[in-house]
């Protein structure tokens, strides 16, 4: 018998409890999602910016960033990107990416998690530049992350990932550092 | 009557002004989750239903094992299934070997402590790399985690900052500032992640509807390590399987909060299929005694544990002793059950870790009554030489004969010397019912 048989036959238990309905959880929800989102986002230590309608998206991040060099991004929109992680020969090429600029799909007033699907070739940009911007529609704010759960797509990359804030540890000492092993910092420019 | 646990405990005790300080950093974290806890109105309704969503999984189990493995293949990943730790170590040899990797990189997996796995491999001139900077501290200096979410918390700045000195990781010396330390571990990884052939994450979480791996860090390190190599292995205990995103929302929403006080971590990432066309992803459901306690009629709850840590950051006696008191590679609450379900002969002396407060079983997200649980231990497994006094006193206190004689020349017994009859026990000379008040 392979272990596969062995463990599913010593699962069988002569328990029976029903799964809860989850459709009634009270579940927090606030006057003003974006209000919220943008507090939590600078609460986890991220930075959020509204670009303007009308004003152009590399202007807004050349002023916000105006040492990057190394720009990664496959988004036909960021004409500044001299990188794409959709053509990179590998994943390692994009180290010593200084910004990478991904879009978000739906942004989570409680917590400040933005959903980031995998839409390009190497997803390693979303981690390995010092920098992440995410740009993320206004309108794409939900409440909890109950809501959250029913909008998102895995697409055919198979890979999507909650981020919230740049990367983090309190490792040494419970002192709190950013930038542990991925992005330094997070941008969130809300689109109009 | 001491125990092992109370004997390191008093060792640990020693540094007065470090206890201090790890009593209080973990009651700020325990603090963190109260104030996590009371922003939500929701929060004890979130309880209730992750509780109840474990009960309903645990108890089919099975069924959502099948599930999960059957869309875990349709998504093109490799699963395996590990009936024990030895087996779960020699499938991740064997897809390494079979891929030729010498150097794999890993984030955080309590599981594979649990089986051994690094230094099975190591023996098998295999390179793990450690990307959790907790982890990587222990793994450089040689120690295993003191606790399950913050690992390296034994040690201070100046420990880690002599350490990477030691390593070269560090520039110069005397630099101990922990952004400092934490820019140089970022370095020094960097080049880790950029070489390894496999990366390996351990779960939180998975998901029997689409057969993903969930895993939730705050460094990014596990999405690091998967997002370079080609080669993916995952590790997962069978008790980590939950329905659906919808559940998945309450757990998220609850491991975080509970665990360090925050609202999230930074990163909740899901893994679906291999990186690449030419790459590979496995999964591996391990058992390793966990079927086994699914069938321990007392103890089986104790698999609903997500493993946020909350237990121990509140326990009094785990903030004033330290993980390395307990002998089982878990501490605090949670660990003196688990320690009991793997192995009760050799943890039972854990079950003196507990005042029996209960202050663990009020936070824990899922609701596990992890005091109530080492009540029931200490009943099913009284220590040889308690045994024995409970047998001989329930012998003596049944019958009244035997009680009189046995009392009256219990004072006999004081000639033993010690360690027979310890310095400060003697029995007096009369039975004790007829002792006057100021003569016990």
């Amino acid at each position: 018998m392979s272990s596969k048989e062995e463990i599913l036959g010593k699962c069988r238990t002569q328990q029976d409890y029903p799964m809860p309905r989850l459709d009634d959880i009270a579940a927090v929800k606030y006057p003003d999602p974006l209000t919220q989102f943008v507090a939590m986002s600078a609460a986890v230590g991220g930075k959020v910016v509204e670009l303007q309608p009308g004003k152009d998206i590399n202007h807004l991040l050349r002023s916000l960033f105006p040492e990057a060099v190394n720009i990664a991004s496959n988004l036909p929109e960021i004409s500044l990107a001299n990188r794409n992680p959709d053509t990179v020969g590998s994943a390692a090429e994009l180290d010593g990416t200084d910004l990478g600029v991904v879009r978000g799909e739906i942004g989570v007033a409680e917590n400040g998690c933005i959903w980031v699907p995998q839409t390009m070739k190497e997803r390693a940009v979303c981690f390995i530049s010092e920098n992440l911007v995410i740009l993320l529609p206004k309108e794409a704010i939900v409440n909890n992350m109950h809501e959250a759960m029913k909008r998102i797509r895995v697409g055919d990359y198979g890979y999507g990932c909650f981020i919230s804030g740049p990367s983090t540890t309190a490792d040494i000492a419970q002192v709190l550092v950013m930038g542990a092993q991925a992005a330094r910092s997070l941008t969130v420019v809300l689109l109009p | 009557m001491s125990t092992q646990h109370s004997k390191k405990a008093a060792a640990f005790l020693k540094n007065q002004e470090y206890t201090a300080w790890h009593d209080a950093t973990f009651w700020g974290v325990r603090v963190g989750r109260d104030n996590m806890a009371m922003g939500l109105e929701e929060w004890e309704q979130l309880r209730q239903k992750a509780s109840e969503i474990k009960l309903h999984t645990l108890s089919h189990l099975d069924k959502y094992l099948e599930q999960f493995a059957g869309n875990a293949a349709k998504n093109g990943v490799k699963v395996h299934w590990a009936a024990d730790a030895d087996e779960f170590n020699s499938i991740v040899l064997d897809i390494l070997t079979g891929s030729g990797v010498k150097k794999m990189v890993k984030s955080k997996s309590m599981l594979t402590e649990e089986c051994g796995m690094n230094p099975y491999l190591e023996a098998h001139g295999i390179e793990v790399v450690e990307t959790d900077l907790g982890e990587r501290i222990l793994q450089l200096k040689g120690q295993a985690p003191s606790h399950i979410v913050m690992p390296a918390i034994h040690l201070s700045h100046h420990d880690v900052g002599e350490l990477f000195e030691q390593k070269g990781i560090s520039e110069g010396k005397g630099n101990h500032d922990p952004t400092y330390l934490t820019y140089r571990a970022r370095l020094s990884l960097r080049k880790e992640f950029l070489s390894a052939g496999a990366g390996m994450t351990g779960a939180n979480f998975g998901i029997a509807s689409t057969g993903e791996i969930v895993v939730c860090t705050n460094e990014g390190n596990a999405d690091m390590s998967t997002s370079i190599p080609k080669l993916q292995i995952s590790a997962i205990g069978l008790e980590k399987i939950i329905p659906d995103y919808d559940s998945l929302a309450v757990f998220q929403r609850m491991l975080c909060r509970s665990g360090t006080g925050q609202p999230t971590t930074s990163y909740t990432s899901f893994f679906r299929k291999a990186r690449c066309a030419d790459g590979e992803f496995h999964i591996i459901l391990v058992d390793n005694g966990r079927t086994q306690w699914l069938q321990n009629p007392a103890h089986w709850e104790l698999l609903k544990c997500i493993r946020c840590g909350s237990c121990m950051n509140t326990c009094p006696v785990y903030r004033r002793s330290g993980g390395y008191s307990y002998s089982y590679f878990i501490p605090g609450p949670i660990g003196i059950n688990l320690g009991m379900l793997r192995s009760p002969e050799e943890h039972q002396g854990n079950l003196s870790a507990c005042t029996l407060c209960g202050s663990c079983q009020c936070v824990c997200p899922v609701k596990i009554d992890l005091a109530d649980q080492i009540y029931a231990w200490r009943q099913e497994w009284p220590a040889a030489g308690k045994k024995l006094i409970c047998s001989v006193m329930n012998a003596v206190y049944k019958n009244e004969g035997i009680y009189r004689n046995f009392t009256g020349i219990a004072h006999l017994a004081n000639i033993l010397p010690a360690p027979w009859l310890p310095f400060y026990l003697r029995f007096p000379r009369k039975p004790f019912h007829s002792l006057a008040h100021d003569e016990l």
